[in-house]
């Protein structure tokens, strides 16, 4: 009794405090120095959710949340998981694993892995199946590494105009990390791909309640066997030089270079050969995109039923400005550098720009460190602002296949493909 | 408790100071009760060396639905396969768009719902969860 009584004044005295020391100084210093600009205040929630317009803010509002072997997280959903990385983890080539997003299907959902029963099954129309511990897998094939950016289909879903169903994503569904495992198609060589097979299909741990043979009761997803990313993709058994997290899909996972990230089976768990195409739900209704310049539609044209689609697959070019935020200002004349990441799924980033006047001038930015093809590439731009004022600055990419980012949005229903012009205010105050 | 008192009084003390403006350049020492949430960090994990790989159990953080009729039908129906935050999550949506996700939710993924019962989710989402409704 005592003690609520005391907590409850303590509160109200600390709250009284705030509020009467914040009035008092801004009264005393902005107030009579006539600067005033806002009310100070401790940081105030962001809302629990954005639209009907457009997400305005760089990562989607949801809050920070706790995970197993994960850094506080920006939580979309609890069951299955969904977590978004927040933007200043972006500054590097590679995404810390505790950091890395985290994007589940269905709700059963690994926990746990025995890896004395656990087994990588290679089957279907081989030659020889198999079946393969963690250690022969490890032991067995050449030991290969890559670095590549692993983006969700749906990143910045939330920037479609109008809104989608689906997971609202700001900017932070996608991480880049480099790979280590063995290479797929040496897994396949050693089953023996049996003439007549056309696509190779992946599994993992992941399970749903929804009856069988519905996309509700397992997620899998095809590659062709003709598409020359079998020779590139790598079941990754680490992460950064590290285990997989589980909720990256520890013991293994699939890595498609350039691909999103739908193909990159976590948990991974099942290979199989297909000798006629995969016509399950996640390859032919989900995770389609329309068979139009850039995947963009309307409402009206996909009600029509006039658009054909085609399973998504390479990711367009893309890059950000993570530093600076836009949360602090920038005193006139103090040096200044604009750093960020940019990336391309059709390979290699060629060039970055940086445009300080809402994209009518722009400047080439350096280009870090290529850590390889697939990867981040990191980028930086020296900026002494001159004087007081509010800058839109944008960021544009262009890739080695000459792809540069529109400054058009794109909608279609899944809400996949966003990669347009990325923008932000730097606001620069008076120096003196 | 004392202690934390004196700690008080003391913070107290600076922060009228330092609101009294000290010094004409610059507010110092001026806290308030935070508007966000702390969080608090995660004990260390304690493994063991067998080949059992274990990150626990994941944690879910329910949220409040909107009061409602409809309501126990989402929270009985729909958590089968997945949280309410899938509903929360999304930005307000059409009526429209409501209707289409659960008779996809019906008859895509298979979620045996009964017709009445699915019409009072519609109903319910499409009362709470729309541009023109929804307040949180």
């Amino acid at each position: 009794m005592a003690n609520t009584r005391q907590g409850v004044s303590r509160r109200g005295w600390l709250k009284a405090l705030g509020a009467a020391s914040a009035a008092a100084a801004a009264g005393q210093i902005f107030g009579k120095a006539g600067a005033a600009a806002q009310e100070p205040s401790a940081p105030q929630p962001a809302p629990e959710f954005t639209g009907p317009g457009a997400n305005p803010y760089w990562t989607s509002p949801g809050q920070f949340a706790m995970y197993p072997q994960k850094a506080p997280l920006i939580l979309l959903t609890d069951r299955p998981v969904q977590l978004e990385t927040p933007r200043h983890y972006f500054l590097s080539t590679l995404t810390p694993n505790d950091a890395f997003f985290v994007r589940w299907h269905l709700p059963m959902i690994p926990n746990a892995v025995d890896l004395k029963e656990w087994r990588l099954r290679v089957e279907g129309n081989v030659e020889r199946p198999l079946t393969l511990s963690f250690s022969e897998l490890a032991t067995r094939f050449k030991s290969v590494s890559i670095a590549a950016v692993n983006q969700c289909s749906g990143n910045s879903r939330s920037r479609l105009q109008p809104r989608v169903a689906g997971g609202q994503w700001g900017n932070g569904a996608m991480g880049s990390a480099s790979w280590t495992g063995v290479k797929l198609r040496e897994v396949l060589d050693a089953a023996g791909v049996k003439s007549g097979s056309v696509q190779v299909q992946f599994e993992g741990l992941d399970k749903g309640l929804g009856p069988k043979g519905l996309g509700s009761n397992r997620f899998i997803k095809s590659l062709d066997l003709t598409n020359p990313v079998i020779d590139m993709c790598v079941v990754a058994l680490a992460m950064n030089d590290e285990p997989l997290p589980m909720l990256n899909g520890f013991p293994a996972r699939l890595v498609v270079p350039g691909y999103f990230a739908t193909y990159w089976m976590k948990s991974l768990s099942f290979i199989r050969v297909l000798d006629a195409p995969d016509d399950n739900f996640w390859m032919k209704a989900g995770y389609r995109i329309p068979d139009t310049p850039r995947g963009n539609t309307t409402p009206d044209d996909m009600k029509s039923g006039k658009v054909a689609t085609v399973p998504i697959n390479l990711m367009p070019v893309r890059s950000f400005l993570i530093s600076p935020d836009g949360t602090a200002k920038i005193p006139a004349g103090l040096p200044t550098r604009l750093r960020g990441i940019a990336f391309s799924g059709y390979g290699g980033v060629k060039k970055v720009e940086a445009s300080l006047d809402n994209g009518v001038n722009w400047s080439e930015c350096q280009l870090g460190p290529d850590a390889g093809t697939y990867s981040f590439r990191t980028w930086w731009f020296n900026w002494t602002p001159k004087a007081a004022g509010k800058f839109q600055v944008a960021i544009r990419a262009t890739d080695t296949k000459g792809n540069i980012q529109p400054d058009e949005g794109v909608w279609n229903p899944g809400g996949y493909l966003w990669n347009k012009i990325e923008r932000q205010e730097i606001v620069v105050g008076d120096a003196s | 408790m004392h202690r934390r008192k004196w700690y008080l009084v003391a913070v107290i003390a600076l922060s009228i100071l330092a609101s009294r403006g000290l010094y004409a350049d610059f507010r110092a020492g001026d806290y308030t009760q935070a508007g966000t949430g702390t969080i608090r960090q995660a004990l260390p994990a304690a493994p063991s060396t067998d080949a059992a790989y274990d990150a626990g159990q994941y944690p879910i953080y329910y949220p409040e639905l909107v009061p409602g009729d409809g309501k126990d039908d989402v929270e009985n129906n729909c958590e089968l396969c997945h949280s309410p935050r899938y509903i929360t999550m999304q930005p307000p949506l059409p009526a429209q768009a409501w209707a289409d996700e659960v008779t996809k939710m019906r008859k895509t993924f298979g979620a045996s719902i009964p017709e009445d019962t699915a019409q009072k989710i519609i109903q319910y989402l499409g009362s709470h969860y729309t541009p023109e409704t929804r307040k949180r």
